[in-house]
């Protein structure tokens, strides 16, 4: 993968170390570039079949990226900082990540593994199955040494808590800024914006949170509890000194927008596939080319959009392949190569297949919605068959079943920009209304 | 959709893995999580859980609105122990409140359309582990005309939510024998019933903080002896060799048998299930028993939301719900539920040999098959209850705890975390055989959370004795029975832990 030539510096350039091997980087990029732009491809080897494993998501959303960091298993490299001398490791790959000797689980078994049938009763063959899947499994070592002193835990009193700084957050942001209502804008990104501001850079420099809001970012949120003081968001902030945050607030506004969903298709798993949120980021922010031959598959608009800002950055594209909505696999086949992308076998027309050669394919799918949160917090989720995927349940205004929780955006299902900014806006005149009454209870 | 493709790409499940789940039965989201495991990798969920929402719908496995995801455990977002040790715990409390705030087991959508069968010989109340080993076992011995009603899917309650530990070293005779029988039932149950369990005979390490629980362990492995367990008592030092890993700051004793061991739970469930169905037996789940229509002194019929059933014998099996069915034909049980928690980690290569145990404290914590650290940690304030939430404290108690013993275990990170109900007897005893004034209703519950690892053993030796025609030839069914809570004799199990 190479570098775009145009793309300012980022940083001092500096050295990372791959298994053992040095390997050059940019100081504070997510250490996945680096490799990626080193020409490193195959970061893992999967679980069960051994198969190689690459970044795709490029917002910890999926596991493909993971290894292991300064001792410590199973980090999203697509997250974590490069920094000099940063010992990187890949996990589950034996004698190495590029010639896997287990790998073989993987032709030798091309219908796939049973492991619950597998040699089930047959003598001996149970038992050394039994040893050699122990082995297997797994990714990643215990760790040897001792975790560092944590941060104390922060503890947040707040009226009202918004999950997400997309534009629906935001919107709602805005709306409680105007209300004088004090409140949180959780984001798990190093920027505000969500993915809009990845579609329009220019457009979104000047987005930001309500006057007076406190913004936090790269925060993931792990989950909404209840504990004698009330409902509590527990989040996990700080950047490199990671600490827990426990925000207790009035009503929460979640936002959290959506990831990518996966596609079935046949090696719909090798290094070289990336989401069209991977590329965004890739181009925009990294600067960094997908490959130097790209198919973009997937759901029309979202290729177009795709397709898009890859001429913008002079992409060489070789297939744009949007299908309509009610596609589950997008009209491709199959991706071909062995440890990467090499090609893509897709359906044009009545049944014809048609191979392509590239080195990286993008998909490109409307997003599905982050629906954990609110259904943890009560709120009822359901699958749509217009979206095909879930949503959570609530009205125009985002108002759902649960009198505290609001939501807005694409965990209703995905949204233009507009939509989005109006959801947000709405639930949060909703927020501010409830907030009036909860105050006047007090 | 190719059958090649990847459908959850942290744990390699393919589309073929969704279908053979369906043509096993397998037909809602949370059975097929368990089933092929997809949606418990480090991801939890994020990029496949949508795509099998997809496949139900467009295979027409499952209409929309039986299509709900799975509950969306915390973490979301992979949490080092470490940062959890930051939580303050809540001492001498109860682990208020948990998340989800509403569990659904039971979903309407999921109901079968179709009534239940009118009639069977048997009616098992209960699709958990001792129901379905028992309907196996009753149909082994010829007795197929039963039926096993289960409210959601199978692995629903406690037996899908166990740590999987299994272990011969007890405190009473009766529990050590049937433990010791149902590890030997569970070493050939992939040759019995076709489906791998994964038991693993790392042993269990029990360890002794204070002198009385070290004196109880010493007790404790005398018996063991008599038993022929090869229980081992240890010095701090000596186990040291069992677990390298571990600090042994303050520990007076410890007590290692080998053949002690962990399974995945789940497959036991499956492996019963498919058994008992070829032998004839029928399982409904998302089938709710509604009440009971008895006549001089007998139950007659079994009501549920799917019509009436009528029947000889009635056997509850339901586990920390037991009470509840229970009260619908006015009887009452000393059962009460309690809330145990549980998480499991990110997948690690294997390190830890044995489950590891504190006798004080009830924290323990093994390796499962898939390399996770699963463990967990009672709460003696725990109220009773059916409240299966996932609470912070426990995340706090329990990362104070493990981190402890296990300091590296700090880096380590949490993937999920979830309860299962303990169904607590006020002598940590079971409640076995015939319900005194309704002597067709047999009771088959009150394992205090260690029912998974009874249940072979126990449900061979409950099938001989209804086929005997539940009378005296077993001591179980006398021993145990329910109105030994009145007689007031009791003998107390106190090897309990979690």
């Amino acid at each position: 993968m190479r570098r775009l030539p145009q793309s300012p510096r980022k940083g001092a350039a500096i050295t990372v170390e791959l298994d053992g091997e040095p390997i050059p980087a940019i100081e504070g990029e997510p250490v996945a570039c680096s490799l990626l732009a080193a020409g490193e491809t195959v970061f893992a080897r999967s679980v069960k079949y051994h198969r190689p494993r690459g970044p795709t998501c490029f917002e910890s959303s999926c596991s493909n990226c993971l290894m292991r960091v300064d001792g410590a298993p199973n980090q999203f490299t697509c997250q974590v900082p490069a920094r000099a001398g940063m010992r990187l490791e890949r996990q589950n790959a034996f004698p190495s990540a590029k010639m896997d000797v287990f790998a073989s689980i993987d032709w030798l078994f091309p219908k796939g593994l049973d492991h619950h049938e597998m040699f089930a009763g047959v003598p001996v063959a149970e038992n050394v199955m039994a040893k050699v899947a122990r082995h297997l499994a797994g990714l990643g070592l215990f760790p040897k040494t001792e975790a560092d002193p944590r941060p104390a835990l922060e503890v947040i009193r707040i009226p009202v808590c918004i999950v997400g700084a997309g534009a629906a957050g935001l919107a709602a942001s805005s709306v409680l800024s105007d209300a004088s209502v004090a409140h949180w804008v959780v984001e798990q990104d190093a920027h505000v914006g969500g993915r809009f501001s990845l579609r329009d850079p220019a457009a979104s420099k000047d987005w930001k949170a309500g006057p007076g809001a406190t913004v936090a970012l790269r925060t993931q949120v792990v989950g909404l509890y209840v504990d004698a003081e009330g409902k509590f968001l527990l989040a996990l902030t700080g950047g490199t000194r990671q600490r827990l945050v426990k925000i207790y607030a009035r009503s929460y506004l979640l936002a959290a927008g959506g990831h990518s969903p996966l596609l079935p298709f046949e090696n719909n798993d090798l290094p070289g596939i990336f989401t069209a949120h991977a590329a965004a980021v890739l181009l925009r922010r990294e600067g960094l080319l997908p490959g130097s031959a790209v198919a973009i598959v997937g759901e029309s608009d979202a290729v177009d959009e795709t397709k898009r800002l890859c001429d913008q950055f002079g992409v060489n594209t070789v297939l744009a392949l949007g299908t309509e909505g009610s596609r589950v696999d997008g009209g491709i086949v199959r991706a071909h190569g062995p440890t990467h992308v090499r090609g893509i076998t897709v359906t044009v027309g009545a049944g014809s297949k048609k191979r392509v050669d590239c080195d990286a394919i993008v998909v490109a799918m409307p997003p599905s919605a982050r629906f954990e949160l609110a259904r943890q917090g009560g709120a009822r989720v359901a699958f749509s068959e217009r979206h095909r995927g879930f949503v959570v349940e609530a009205n125009e205004d985002g108002v759902t079943q649960v009198p505290d929780i609001f939501v807005a955006g694409d965990v209703t299902g995905p949204k233009s920009f507009e939509q989005a900014r109006a959801q947000g806006a709405a639930a949060a005149k909703h927020v501010v209304a409830r907030s009036e009454q909860v105050g006047a209870m007090r | 959709m190719s059958r090649k493709a990847i459908v959850c790409a942290c744990e390699d499940v393919t589309v073929a893995d969704l279908e053979t789940a369906v043509a096993r039965g397998h037909r809602d989201v949370e059975s097929i999580k368990r089933y092929t495991g997809f949606g418990t990798g480090v991801c939890q969920g994020k990029s496949c859980l949508s795509t099998v929402g997809r496949f139900l719908c467009d295979r027409k496995v499952q209409s929309a609105d039986g299509v709900s995801p799975f509950t969306p455990r915390p973490p979301l977002f992979p949490t080092e122990l470490s940062l959890y040790a930051t939580l303050p715990v809540a001492e001498k409390q109860a682990d208020v409140g948990g998340v989800p705030l509403s569990l659904r087991i039971s979903q309407p959508a999921l109901k079968p359309k179709s009534p239940v069968r009118s009639r069977a010989d048997v009616v098992i109340i209960g699709g958990g582990i001792m129901g379905l080993a028992l309907a196996y076992n009753l149909a082994q011995r010829g007795i197929k005309d039963v039926l096993v009603l289960e409210k959601g899917y199978l692995c629903a309650g406690a037996s899908g939510r166990n740590g999987g530990g299994v272990r011969m070293q007890w405190g009473t005779a009766s529990n050590i024998s049937l433990a010791k029988r149902s590890i030997d039932l569970m070493k050939r149950f992939a040759r019995d019933l076709g489906i791998n369990i994964w038991l693993r005979q790392g042993g269990y390490l029990f360890l002794a903080r204070s002198a009385a629980v070290a004196e109880k362990m010493e007790r404790a492995t005398k018996l063991h002896h008599q038993h022929g367990v090869k229980t081992e008592l240890m010095s701090p030092d000596a186990a040291r060799d069992v677990v390298p890993e571990m600090s042994f700051k303050d520990i007076k004793l410890c007590a290692f048998n080998p053949e002690d061991g962990v399974i995945f739970p789940w497959p036991f469930l499956w492996g019963y299930a498919q058994g008992a169905t070829k032998l004839g037996v029928g399982i409904e789940t998302f089938t709710s028993v509604t009440g009971f229509e008895v006549s001089e002194g007998r139950i007659r019929k079994v009501r549920t939301d799917r019509g009436d059933i009528a029947c000889e014998t009635v056997v509850l099996a339901a586990g920390a719900w037991s009470p509840e069915i229970a009260k619908l034909v006015d009887v009452k049980l000393p059962n009460e539920p309690h809330r145990h928690e549980i998480l499991s980690t990110e997948p690690l290569k294997p390190f830890l040999g044995p489950l590891v145990s504190i006798l004080d404290t009830g924290l323990y914590f093994s390796q499962s098959m898939r390399g996770e650290i699963v463990g967990g940690m009672g709460n003696p304030f725990e109220p009773a209850g059916l409240e299966l939430g996932s609470s912070s404290n426990f995340l706090a108690r329990f990362s104070r705890a493990l981190t402890e013993q296990l300091p590296q275990a700090g880096r380590v990170k949490v993937l999920r975390q979830w309860a299962g109900a303990y169904d607590v007897t006020p002598d940590n005893n079971p409640i076995l055989g015939r319900t005194p004034g309704l002597p067709n209703l047999l009771q088959m519950s009150g394992f205090v959370g260690h029912g998974f690892m009874m249940a072979p053993a126990v449900a061979e030796r409950m099938a001989a004795w209804m086929a005997e025609g539940c009378g005296t030839s077993d001591e179980l069914f006398t021993r145990f029975t329910l109105d030994r809570f009145k007689s007031g004799k009791l003998e107390r199990e106190d090897m309990i832990i979690g």
